[in-house]
């Protein structure tokens, strides 16, 4: 597997008036693992968003494998086309899952591989279970999203992800949306994955997970990126006044 | 123009008569349905299932025939009626369990914590009624109360298959008399499409100004 | 005097006459998919004038009761040189009147999709097609299908007002069989009967489809 590499140089956001991002500069280098953290409604998410073009960017750059997404040149549209191409490469794993509810696990994991790769069905639903096992549910795979657990769908919504083969995966909060109990087995599966190598960009809250898997982190407030760093240096040792800040609610919070 | 002349009073005698059946039929059948919902909801089970069963027959049956029931059939069981209220008793009875259906969804929406809350502080079941669950429950169902009073306007033309000397049926008298089928129809076409285009414009207005009447004054 | 016998004599023929409102129900319930896609279609497009045509559509035959578009459409159609039997027009004026309705529970259906649904589709690179006719359009037909038999069960009492141009459906029947019996309070109740009966078999196979696909 090759991993790629996201440069994100100078990106601002608005909507209307208000500025999500502000100027972000952000090097993600191939085959690491980079965790987005800060406040709810500081920009992270419309950051990951942006790295597949979900969200367009008003200004700068974000480029993969020096490839800039979205834009041919700055103020020009890609082709639809073009964009599809990209993404193909790009795995994303959402906070709600968006699983798809009319088709099983194992359909919702083949249906990119028919439609995007090109696969012949039996192909598709072999790589589609080979996924499937990967994350654990082998088992489950003719299962409908609705008669899955919270975990279990997330795991499905990776293995969809995984089984495009890309090169690179985008998690946005993909715990947060899950009952305490369910968050490890997740966090399980997306720990061997960066285990392989493979470009990883989290945003999330699991300060845990950020620490022991992260080859960086980095801190984000009101649409700024306000430092990026070993997560030693982020969260153990931090030396800007908003990430103690937000480190601090964040101990006062979780414990007991 | 000679037209106009000729059957310029009969057609604004017909709106006249399209505005009264509507707006009474409205006001009766909204009346017949928030009985109907109070009933439902205070009610003993049987009562609930007979009104239960009448819902699903008005509903279950077109208005048309409903009106040929009570019109020509009534006089068998000694119900006579002229053209006029007959209608407007059939668009009370047609109206009625769609209005009860608003009324008993805007009943649900009532967060139950409100009304525990009256009775906490001892206020009577009527009172509570008047005071929290109408106000409260209007909020959410205003809308489609409006709504379905603007359908009603357009159930009004059916009234004219059993006589009662409303618009459509001026209109249809003209038309026969002067061979214009086409134009007259299609005039009444656009001269419903711009009355309800205005109605529910109206009725937009009209339901913030009473949704924000109602909750500051609630 | 409610005569029993009465009743029970005018079922059979009005039975009889409701195939007619099948005829005319189902097939213009078929009529109205198809037109009401377009319309949906034409207000989910990116022209504006599509958008505009496809509201304007709409509104007007919502805003116009069935009972007159009725009679401009079947006074009208000769004037276009089109001497169509009673039965065909009546198809088309309740096919056209249900597009309008179908086009808005089109809409409504695929604007209750989470938004998810198509992001999680176009990360992975599905082209606009696929992720419209694999992803959004079965969802939304699934979502759609109670108010679809909803609005089948309100074009078999619509149909009742075609009785106007004399076609021999329930409607109709029963009014000839009244004449000639002169019982009709009998007559129309079990016309009533008819409709309730077959409107209440509409609803249990909604609720069943309702049941069924609810995943």
């Amino acid at each position: 597997m090759q991993a790629s590499s996201v440069e994100i140089r100078n990106v601002s956001k608005f909507y209307g008036p208000f500025q999500a991002l502000r100027d972000v500069n952000l090097s993600i280098p191939p085959g690491k693992v980079t965790c987005l953290i800060g406040p709810s409604g500081s920009g992270k998410s419309t950051l990951l968003r942006c790295i597949n073009f979900l969200e367009d960017y008003s200004a700068g750059e974000i480029r993969i494998d020096g490839r800039m997404i979205g834009y041919e040149a700055p103020g020009r549209r890609m082709r639809g086309r073009a964009l599809r191409e990209m993404r193909r490469s790009i795995g994303m794993v959402f906070q709600q899952f968006n699983l798809w509810p009319h088709m099983t696990a194992r359909e919702n994991v083949a249906e990119g591989l028919i439609r995007v790769r090109g696969l012949s069905r039996p192909d598709a639903a072999g790589r589609a279970a080979d996924a499937l096992a990967k994350v654990g549910l082998a088992d489950k795979m003719d299962n409908h999203p609705s008669r899955l657990s919270g975990g279990q769908q997330q795991r499905v919504a990776i293995a969809r992800a995984i089984a495009m083969e890309p090169r690179l995966m985008l998690f946005d909060e993909p715990t947060s949306a899950l009952d305490p109990e369910l968050v490890g087995e997740v966090l399980h599966v997306m720990k061997a994955l960066a285990g392989e190598g493979m470009t990883m960009v989290v945003v999330t809250h699991e300060m845990g997970f950020a620490s022991h898997v992260a080859d960086q982190v980095a801190f984000m407030e009101r649409g700024e990126l306000v430092g990026v760093d070993t997560p030693g240096r982020i969260l153990h040792q931090p030396e800007d006044p908003r990430i103690q800040g937000f480190l601090r609610t964040y101990h006062e919070r979780n414990s007991f | 123009m000679d037209l106009l002349q000729t059957y310029g009073p009969a057609l604004l005698r017909g709106f006249g008569v399209t505005v009264l059946c509507w707006a009474l039929g409205t006001l009766f059948g909204m009346t017949l349905g928030l009985l109907i919902a109070l009933m439902r909801h205070y009610g003993p089970r049987w009562l609930n299932w007979i009104i239960q069963v009448y819902i699903e027959v008005i509903r279950g049956t077109p208005f048309l025939v409903q009106l040929f029931v009570l019109y020509y059939g009534g006089p068998l069981i000694g119900l006579r009626l002229d053209a006029v209220p007959a209608g407007l008793l059939g668009l009370t009875l047609y109206g009625s369990p769609y209005f009860a259906e608003i009324f008993r969804s805007g009943f649900r929406a009532v967060a139950p914590g409100q009304i525990e809350a009256a009775r906490a502080i001892g206020m009577s079941e009527p009172s509570i009624v008047r005071r929290i669950l109408l106000p409260l429950s209007l909020v959410s169902a205003l809308p489609a109360l409006v709504n379905f009073s603007i359908i009603l306007t357009k159930e009004t033309v059916i009234l004219s298959i059993i006589t009662v000397p409303e618009l459509m049926y001026q209109v249809s008298r003209m038309s026969a008399e002067t061979f214009r089928f086409v134009e007259a129809n299609l005039v009444l076409a656009l001269f419903f499409w711009g009355l309800v285009e205005t109605i529910s414009r109206l009725g937009r207005r009209l339901e913030t100004r009473i949704t924000k009447h109602l909750l500051e004054r609630t | 005097m409610f005569s029993i016998p009465t009743f029970l004599e005018s079922l059979v023929p009005l039975f009889w006459a409701a195939r007619y409102t099948l005829l005319i129900s189902v097939a213009g319930i078929a009529l109205g998919l198809v037109i009401g896609t377009l319309v949906c279609a034409a207000r989910l497009s990116p022209s504006r004038a599509l958008r505009r045509a496809g509201a304007v559509w709409v509104s007007f035959l919502r805003g116009v009761p069935l009972l007159v578009q009725l009679l401009v459409f079947y006074y009208s159609l000769p004037l276009f040189g089109l001497d169509v039997p009673a039965m065909v027009a009546a198809i088309v004026t309740v096919g056209i009147c249900a597009s309008a309705y179908i086009s808005e529970i089109w809409r409504g259906a695929i604007n209750a999709l989470p938004r998810g649904q198509a992001e999680a589709a176009v990360a992975i690179g599905m082209t606009p097609q696929d992720v419209w006719r694999r992803i959004i359009l079965p969802q939304a037909f699934t979502l759609s299908l109670p108010a679809l038999i909803n609005e089948l069960i309100l074009l078999v009492k619509a149909s009742s007002l075609v009785s106007v141009v004399g076609i021999l459906e329930i409607t109709r029947a029963s009014q000839a069989q009244a004449a000639t019996t002169f019982r009709p309070l009998e007559v129309y109740l079990a016309a009533a009967c008819i409709y309730l009966v077959i409107n209440l078999c509409l609803a249990a196979l909604g609720r069943y489809l309702e049941h069924r696909t609810a995943v």
